[in-house]
């Protein structure tokens, strides 16, 4: 009787406790994100929300027109684009020099700490930073271009060019994001047993075999976090996006962010806008579900 | 030989990445002291030829509408990250202590919550703040903060909770002590280094925030850093660029300085969240 009394209050005591949580994620989180949801499917405008008026039913018009004009799969493909390029590299770059810092060396406690330096810096303020590196006429990257090809390359404008605007942000977003990738594969390569390395090197195992099956098996875990976190954060990548281009030059980087918040914000126009991150959502479940899945498959092997 | 060149090699990807990643902050330092004239100089100076103050005193002088941002940025996170530490100390507790059916949904409902995009949010928050009469506020812009920052600082609190062992819990309910005292005086303390990483985790999410102030807010006077900046310098002082760098480095510094101070904190709970999380 008496644990019975116990149990009761333990569970209404964790319960009570999570409260305020459950409070904040409930009406700034899940509602909101229903009735966006909703939204997607209605007129809404400016003037619903002077007069409080609720959205009407359009019939699917806002996905029609978003579909119809091409704007839904562009903004898919330079999300996409955008998402695999800044992986890939924040990954071979993250994981080469986690490598090189696993290793104690003069000045590596050193190193590990100032790399993170990028980080910390605001979203906004590495934006800033990387458009006057990139500036058209002044910037230091034209320079150093233009050493680097001999004199060969010299009008280079890598944000004024639709061709390679993706890529320039693409860079600022490494930038940014390789110090954490690095902390996170480092605290992974700290937990690889060096009895196992050694024993390997021993019966005559190379530094590249010993990589591909001693430390990627051991850091798997890890290493699927640090690449899910990173799918999810450039996915929804926005401030970068507006504070370099905007969504230009000629839309060729507007991603689901910059088309979302444009619709919604710029053109008031909240359904469509709703529409466009229904479609980014399921988009990313998709994308996520998939990275999941597959790496599961290569857990086991 | 054959051992020397890997290590060369070694040598080479450390410089390269390491360059990657300081040589755009020694800009944004350099240009910050250049002249606007020498800012501008083609090929650019490596090194400022006159190393001046301009930018600064400019800063401080003429255009400080920033420093007005800047005190929004500070009080907005500062109160997110405390909100967020005691929120998350109730939940993360509850979390690693309890499994009960709630829990477990709650557990889940947290994880999924932190995938949403917040534009997604944003679109519906916007008429629900209207209603509410906190759109256009500090406290309401506080509150959709801490709201995003809850799921994932719940979960890393968590899992320092999760490493105080039962026992230490158990003798004090023996000797008669509440199950408040257990919580607040007993266990709280010993979570501090966790407390911190998530309060520094909190801070620096909220001081890089974007979206939140720039759909949240419509007064100058209570906007925060990342919208001022890219409101009031990117448009009509975008030429000024020692100006701007002037201002990147002085929204910088209290990130760097936090982080630093904190490092060992923010690294620990940050790969406890991320590893076992």
């Amino acid at each position: 009787m008496k644990k019975r009394n116990q149990m009761l209050s333990d569970n209404s005591y964790s319960f009570v406790l999570t409260i305020p949580a459950t409070l904040l994620t409930f009406v700034f989180i899940i509602i909101p994100i229903i009735q966006s949801l909703i939204m997607s499917f209605q007129k809404y405008g400016v003037k619903n929300i002077i007069s409080g008026k609720p959205g009407t039913w359009n019939n699917f018009r806002n996905y029609t027109k978003l579909f119809e004009s091409n704007q839904i799969p562009e903004a898919a493909y330079h999300t996409l684009w955008f998402v695999l390029f800044v992986i890939i590299f924040q990954f071979i770059i993250g994981m080469a020099l986690a490598l090189v810092l696993n290793k104690e060396f003069k000045g590596s406690r050193f190193f590990r700490s100032i790399m993170m330096t990028p980080w910390v810096v605001p979203t906004v303020i590495s934006g800033l930073i990387w458009m006057w590196l990139f500036q058209p006429q002044y910037g230091f990257v034209k320079y150093l271009i233009s050493i680097l090809s001999f004199g060969q390359v010299t009008d280079l404008a890598i944000l004024n060019n639709p061709n390679t605007a993706l890529g320039g942000i693409a860079v600022a977003a490494l930038w940014k994001q390789i110090p954490l990738t690095t902390l996170l594969l480092l605290a992974g390569l700290q937990n690889v047993p060096t009895s196992t390395l050694e024993a390997a090197t021993i019966d005559g195992a190379g530094a590249i075999r010993k990589f591909f099956s001693i430390v990627i098996p051991y850091i798997a875990p890890v290493i699927k976090i640090t690449i899910s976190m990173a799918i999810i954060e450039n996915f929804k990548q926005f401030p970068l996006f507006w504070t370099m281009t905007g969504g230009g030059p000629n839309g060729s980087t507007t991603n689901f962010a910059i088309l979302s918040y444009r619709e919604a914000f710029v053109s008031m126009n909240l359904g469509s806008g709703a529409a466009v991150t229904t479609m980014w959502m399921i988009m990313m479940i998709v994308v996520v579900g998939l990275y999941q899945k597959y790496f599961k498959v290569q857990d086991l092997s | 030989m054959e051992k020397k060149l890997p290590k060369i090699f070694k040598y080479v990807v450390l410089a390269l990445i390491m360059l990657f990643l300081l040589f755009p902050i020694y800009w944004m330092l350099i240009t910050a002291f250049k002249t606007n004239m020498e800012a501008y100089l083609y090929p650019p100076s490596m090194f400022p030829k006159a190393f001046v103050l301009d930018a600064f005193i400019n800063l401080f002088t003429e255009n400080n509408e920033f420093f007005v941002y800047y005190l929004n940025n500070f009080l907005v996170s500062f109160i997110s990250a405390i909100i967020t530490c005691m929120v998350a100390v109730f939940a993360g507790y509850s979390i690693a202590r309890f499994k009960t059916k709630w829990s477990k949904a709650f557990v889940a409902i947290l994880l999924s919550s932190q995938m949403f995009p917040i534009i997604s949010r944003m679109i519906s928050l916007y008429k629900l703040m209207s209603n509410m009469g906190i759109i256009n506020t500090r406290a309401g812009l506080i509150l959709a903060i801490v709201a995003a920052q809850v799921p994932f600082c719940c979960l890393l609190l968590s899992s320092f909770f999760v490493n105080i062992p039962r026992e230490i819990e158990e003798a004090a309910t023996v000797d008669g002590a509440s199950r408040n005292t257990i919580l607040f005086k007993l266990l709280t303390p010993l979570v501090t280094p966790g407390i911190l990483a998530v309060g520094i985790y909190a801070f620096l999410m909220t001081w890089d925030d974007y979206l939140h102030a720039a759909t949240l807010i419509q007064s100058d006077n209570l906007r925060t850093l990342s919208v001022g900046i890219s409101l009031r310098y990117l448009g009509e002082l975008s030429y000024d660029w020692s100006l701007i760098n002037s201002i990147s480095v002085v929204g910088t510094l209290p990130m760097v300085l936090v982080f630093f101070f904190f490092q060992k904190y923010m690294v620990k709970g940050l790969v406890a969240g991320a590893v076992k999380g």
